[in-house]
């Protein structure tokens, strides 16, 4: 049996989303399968900016190979427990939405109706004491989660910190090294096959002619092939979320080193701090219909915790996503597909499954529809789910102090998430859905730090002694204290577990804080 | 200020009502509800049988039945699938095994390592890779209860379905349901809700939910129209449904038998003493009797006794929890006793009514979630039941070529094509059957998958070829191992004595 000529694969564009493409699928498929390359030009500037990630990245890491010390130590990267939401739910409030559960892994996602209960009854505290992820953020503690499952000390998980542009850079040699050719040069033109109508070959501005059998467009907002060539529709969600600009710019490393993204909730959006270890990444997301522009540079200039390295520099966006990310034999991943603002840090998310999706349900030279229709029906998922979880965060809110807010609060949601909403008012009911992001705990910590009281619980949680559930409960509180306790300060286990060349070391750190 | 709900009046008979008043007496027992059953004249017949997924064993661990206890109850023989014969006319029977999912080992199932060695010329079938199918045809049952290795095939049952409700009958009594005996003489409507319910001895009921267990007569849901029920028929096209009773099979089968006829389908469930018959079928294109008269030639087997004929259209309630009625089995979902599902539609509406007891009795916004997710349950197996019609291969009949040409549901498409595309079954959110089960039948009805996950082509040919034989050898190491149904049966015998002593 001959085997088939390799697919010819064509990846434009080098940024994260590019080479998260290139290098997984230049090590997970087979070889001699596909030939991959990937067209970038340097003149291009990349969005990547400091990026906070989700704890799905550490599973494609995994998958395709990476040594997370070293992905780490390469990227400035740092450990992520969860988002600290400053300001929020109203201006003086702050919650933790953690990479982990409440309560003990015992207790399932019934945890909080016992809570609630005994919160009613004033017997219980604030529910961050109650979560392991919550409690070592706000102590600065970092450790791998026990393999023990049973322990309290396995009921989190991490996601990273690190420089986006590095990690690019570094996935570009891991993906070298995997067979994966690169070719500088921009595109000029997309040429279709006059009779099928599919994408036939690129034209380069050196004049050389790349011809393809599938072609993964990261070109990011441009959405080169996708949206430009193929006329995919861009479907616009601005009326739910509004921000459409943000100003970027890196700070000193300054005071102890957080493991989560800290956001605060500003007049026109909101302003991220991510810290890496040689900087912190900082930038201002916001509704140009509320706020100018020169106004929110200043603002987030005004808001640094430490000296700015750097000009503040400005992105644009919108939030929405194509019709369809994959149509005839071009499939667009990143911000050429779509774009959700970077609240829960879903982008690289976002990417990573499209990259999986793609592998699983990837095409023969002829496209068969079962694929590709399959493929537009988990993103679609994907997108909407974390669409809504975003909406909650706008407009469940008791802001009333500026423009955006009091819109926010005021605007009609989708239906879906209304229902949500109503549901978890009432009784604390939290949906569980089997595809798409953000399991029961994440709801659970936006609802309640977003100001969402629930009215009533599943009425299952009367059936305990209230006296034992009291005394449950300190039992955790204490059992979690004393395991945070144990940890290292995060700090510290970056510095002995992936030190970044240019970090300065937490020694010096302390002491100058001294 | 909310209004607790304390007071919950069940209306219905036969399994469907002691299941909800045992299941919500022993889940908010302890939290002031009160249960009130309102038994009405069963409709169970001495032939009637239930044939079970293995699904239903969980509710059984939640209600504190023992298998043991079960099986002797109920003539009860437990079973690893359903075996289903003559739906092609040129293809010999394939099982549909209760497999498990294996610890994962990353995204690509085993299956897909089959579909490429099958497309490179392997003569063994998937069956045979499957643990629950070779058990089946072995006569096999795994040991599942205890089992720090949990097998990976499960098993379900066949239950003689007056023993089933009597048992249960008597466990909700213990958990301390109050019951009553009684008919419906009137329901005093406000508006959506429920006022009284008035029993024909003049008893009248307040209570601050109602659940209608009734089965079809849906006594206090109302009957089914075409404004508050949609129908499948265009899917599941038989229109009745007949029990009866034969001589037992031995040894006895560890599956279910399911045949095709011209008009519908022939089932025979083993129980210990007996064989129970079902068969459905569309009675305008084969009447009643013909059907009863046809049935000893259909089932090869003698058939004893009366053939009870009932009369159904397979669909649903589009509101099943309207106002404070909650309409839980047969009241709410009607689909074929195809695929051992008689009893989930009560498993799966109850299961939900317990997560989504109101917490206020005058704001039962819960509706609205209630109804979605357990429509959604419902459209699916009713996609999983539907693609035995819809993929038949009995051509040249009139009955099962309109079933083959039937366009939709749309969703039973789209799992097709994914499958005959990729091998990969389609779930969507609440599923019942998953992708063993899938694969089990769309692979037995004949949908041949064209391509498989590039991730296969990494393991090398030697690897994979190892890997295939020793997956077939595990399976037949593993089958060897367990009991068969009477050694199985035997030691739940001796369980029960042991525990009785």
């Amino acid at each position: 049996m001959t085997e088939p000529a390799p697919l010819e694969i064509v990846i434009v564009g080098g940024g994260t989303a590019g080479w998260m493409a290139a290098a997984a699928l230049g090590s997970l498929l087979p070889p001699g399968r596909c030939n991959i390359r990937l067209i970038e030009s340097e003149e291009i500037g990349t969005v990547g900016v400091g990026e906070a990630t989700l704890p799905h990245m550490k599973s494609f890491n995994d998958a395709i190979g990476v040594d997370e010390a070293e992905m780490m130590r390469r990227t400035s990267g740092t450990f992520k427990l969860g988002i600290d939401f400053v300001d929020w739910g109203f201006k003086g409030s702050s919650y933790v939405h953690p990479f982990g559960i409440h309560g003990n892994p015992a207790a399932g996602n019934s945890f909080h109706h016992h809570w609630l209960r005994a919160l009613q009854a004033g017997e219980a505290a604030p529910i961050e004491d109650y979560s392991f992820a919550i409690v070592a953020s706000r102590r600065n503690r970092f450790a791998f989660p026990a393999e023990d499952k049973t322990a309290i000390e396995s009921t989190f998980s991490y996601a990273y910190h690190f420089d986006a542009s590095l990690y690019a850079v570094f996935l570009r040699e891991f993906s070298e090294a995997r067979g994966v050719k690169r070719t500088e040069g921009k595109v000029l033109e997309v040429v279709c096959d006059p009779e099928s109508g599919d994408v036939a070959s690129l034209r380069l501005e050196s004049g050389e002619i790349v011809a393809g059998d599938f072609f993964v467009d990261c070109s990011g907002f441009r959405s080169l092939i996708l949206g430009q060539t193929l006329g995919v529709a861009f479907e616009e969600w601005t009326k739910w979320l509004p921000c459409d600009r943000a100003f970027a710019v890196p700070t000193q490393r300054q005071g102890e080193l957080t493991p989560y993204t800290r956001s605060t909730c500003r007049e026109a959006g909101w302003q991220w701090r991510i810290p890496l270890q040689h900087r912190t990444g900082n930038g201002y997301v916001f509704s140009s219909g509320f706020i100018g522009e020169d106004e929110a540079a200043a603002s987030l200039m005004a808001n640094l915790d430490a000296p700015a390295l750097a000009e503040p520099r400005m992105l644009r966006f919108k939030a929405g996503r194509r019709a369809n990310s994959w149509e005839r034999n071009c499939l667009a991943l990143g911000l050429a597909s779509g774009f959700l603002e970077p609240l829960e840090s879903t982008s690289i998310y976002l990417v990573q499954i499209a990259i999986m999706n793609l592998i699983a349900l990837l095409p023969d030279r002829k496209v068969d529809p079962a694929l590709r229709e399959e493929y537009n029906r988990r993103q679609d998922l994907e997108y909407e789910r974390i669409r809504d979880f975003l909406i909650l965060h706008y407009h469940a809110t008791s802001r009333d102090d500026s423009e955006l807010w009091r819109y926010c609060r005021a605007m009609e949601v989708p239906d879906s998430l209304k229902a949500k909403i109503e549901m978890f008012r009432h009784r604390g009911y939290i949906e569980h859905y089997k595809d798409g992001l953000f399991t029961p705990p994440s709801w659970l910590s936006v609802y309640l730090g977003q100001g969402i009281a629930p009215e009533g619980y599943h009425p299952m949680a009367e059936g305990m002694p209230i006296e034992r559930l009291t005394a449950d409960l300190r039992t955790l509180r204490e059992e979690i204290s004393r395991g945070v306790d144990a940890m290292p300060a995060h700090g510290e286990f970056v510095e002995r577990y992936c030190p970044h060349p240019a970090a300065p070391s937490e020694m010096s750190a302390s002491e100058a804080r001294l | 200020m909310t209004r607790k709900a304390e007071r919950v009046v069940v209306v219905g008979r036969d399994a469907a009502l002691w299941i909800v008043a045992a299941s919500l007496q022993s889940a908010f027992g302890r939290s002031g509800v009160r249960v009130d059953a309102i038994e009405l004249p069963s409709l169970l017949q001495e032939v009637d049988v239930y044939a079970a997924v293995p699904s239903l064993g969980a509710l059984h661990k939640l209600l504190g039945i023992e298998e043991s206890v079960l099986l002797a109850a109920c003539a009860g023989v437990p079973m690893v699938g359903q075996r289903f014969s003559n739906w092609a006319k040129s293809s010999p029977p394939f099982l549909h095994g209760y497999d498990v999912e294996r610890t994962p080992g990353g995204d690509v199932t085993f299956f897909q390592y089959w579909v490429k060695a099958r497309l490179e010329g392997l003569k063994v079938g998937f069956e045979e890779f499957s643990l629950a199918a070779v058990a089946a045809k072995q006569g096999r049952v795994p040991f599942t209860e205890d089992d720090p290795n949990p097998s990976a095939a499960s098993h379900g049952y066949h239950l003689h379905a007056r023993g089933y409700a009597a048992l249960l009958k008597q466990l909700a009594g213990r958990a301390g349901v109050r019951h009553r005996r009684g008919r419906v003489a009137g329901v005093e409507r406000d508006g959506e809700r429920i006022a009284r319910v008035t029993l024909d001895d003049g008893e009248a009921l307040e209570a601050d939910l109602f659940v209608d267990a009734s089965g079809t007569e849906a006594v206090l849901a109302g009957p089914a129209n075409s404004d508050n029920f949609e129908s499948w028929r265009q899917w599941l096209p038989c229109d009745s449904t007949l029990a009866a009773s034969a001589q037992p099979l031995r040894p006895a089968p560890a599956f279910s038998q399911i045949s095709a006829f011209r008009a519908g389908w022939v089932g025979l469930y083993p129980l210990q003493d007996r064989t129970a018959v079902i068969a459905t079928w569309d009675s305008k294109s084969f009447g009643a009797a013909q059907m009863v008269e046809s049935l000893p030639v259909l089932s090869g087997l003698a058939i004893a006794g009366d053939a009870v004929v009932t009369p159904f259209e397979a669909g649903a309630r589009l509101r099943p929890w309207s106002g404070n009625c909650v309409a839980i089995g047969d009241s709410a979902i009607s689909l074929e006793p195809l695929d051992a599902v008689q009893l989930h539609s009560v498993h799966v509406g109850v299961t939900q009514l317990v997560a989504l007891f109101p917490v206020d009795a005058d704001r039962l916004i819960e509706a609205d979630t209630y109804n979605e997710v357990v429509l959604q349950h419902a459209r699916n197996v009713r996609d999983f039941q539907a693609a035995h019609y819809r993929l038949n291969r009995r051509f040249d009949e009139p009955f099962w070529d309109a079933a083959r040409d039937a366009v939709g549901p749309e969703t039973l498409d789209e799992r097709i094509r994914l499958f005959a595309s990729r091998g990969l079954p389609l779930l969507f959110e609440g599923e019942s059957f998953q992708e063993q089960n899938w694969t089990a039948i769309l692979l037995g009805h004949g949908v041949t998958p064209a391509s498989y996950d590039p991730r296969v082509d990494r393991v090398p040919p030697e690897e994979h070829i190892a890997k295939v034989q020793q997956r077939l050898r595990e399976v037949a190491m593993e089958v060897r191992a367990m009991p068969n149904v009477e050694e199985y049966l035997a030691a739940m015998r001796r369980r029960q004595e042991f525990q009785a002593f």
